[in-house]
């Protein structure tokens, strides 16, 4: 048991620790404070499989940009806390539950027996981000020029969608 | 094995990962909620991304993780929006009040 398997090991304990806190919380504001830290977690370990390119943007894009856009919203719109009554639709409930246990169980089972890659490492992996910026100018210069179509997209239909009724 | 971390591990936090974010989506009813269990279960398949692409020792994990990032940005911006459409028609987010398309 290495030190940075041990890290990874922590780190991946606590993102789904945190995660789990997102689920139970009823509060919304107290939900999105629990997945910043999850969110955390999982960019130290994406640091331990020697990503930090990812484990930067996981921090700055996911926890820095889309979370503060939900607590923005969640401040705007002033969500009360979900009420504690009983579900009216049980039998849903039920059945989601049962679903969610099959999967679980197909999931590790599947992982548990198909796991491994067929082929082993060819190379020793390297954090260096240079690398990574040549292939993504290169093999991945459409959908990254398409992307930035999407992102243009999107913009324009948030606000075409958030505006007021009088404003049209 | 990436660096010195095993695949399994890896695999075993994706897959706990993404059964927290489908048991939040399946079982929760405020809206807000469902969409953060959903951005959960997109981490987790960034994680497994990223655990075969150093398995595999390749970059394309990284690359496609870059990629799901970028359009969850997107993703999250037109879903809050229609978030906010939503609560100014009904003044709520709870998923079971909202059933303009059930007969």
């Amino acid at each position: 048991m290495t030190v940075s398997r041990l890290v990874f090991d922590a780190a991946a304990v606590l993102t789904v620790l945190f995660a789990a806190v997102m689920v139970i919380h009823r509060h919304p504001v107290k939900s999105v404070l629990a997945l910043v830290v999850s969110f955390f977690g999982l960019a130290v370990c994406y640091v331990m499989l020697f990503a930090p390119f990812i484990a930067a943007i996981q921090v700055i894009v996911y926890a820095g940009a889309i979370l503060v856009l939900f607590l923005f919203v969640l401040m705007l719109l002033n969500v009360p806390e979900e009420a504690r009554e009983r579900d009216p639709r049980p039998i849903q409930r039920f059945l989601s539950g049962a679903a969610l246990l099959v999967f679980a169980a197909s999931l590790l089972g599947i992982i548990s027996s198909h796991g491994a890659p067929a082929a082993p490492a060819a190379s020793s992996p390297s954090g260096e981000v240079a690398p990574l910026a040549r292939m993504l100018f290169s093999s991945g210069l459409l959908p990254f020029e398409a992307l930035s179509v999407l992102l243009l997209a999107a913009l324009v239909g948030a606000y075409v969608l958030a505006q007021r009724e009088e404003a049209k | 094995m990436i660096g010195s971390v095993p695949l399994s591990d890896v695999l075993v936090a994706s897959a706990a990962l993404f059964l927290v974010g489908l048991a939040g989506a399946l079982l929760r009813r405020s809206a807000i909620s469902i969409f953060l269990s959903i951005e959960v279960m997109m981490n987790a398949a960034n994680l497994a991304l990223i655990g075969y692409g150093g398995a595999l020792g390749t970059r394309e994990g990284q690359l496609l993780v870059f990629f799901v990032i970028a359009i969850a940005a997107a993703e999250a911006s037109v879903g809050l929006a229609i978030f906010v459409a939503l609560f100014r028609h009904k003044e709520t987010i709870d998923v079971n009040k909202i059933n303009l398309l059930k007969w």
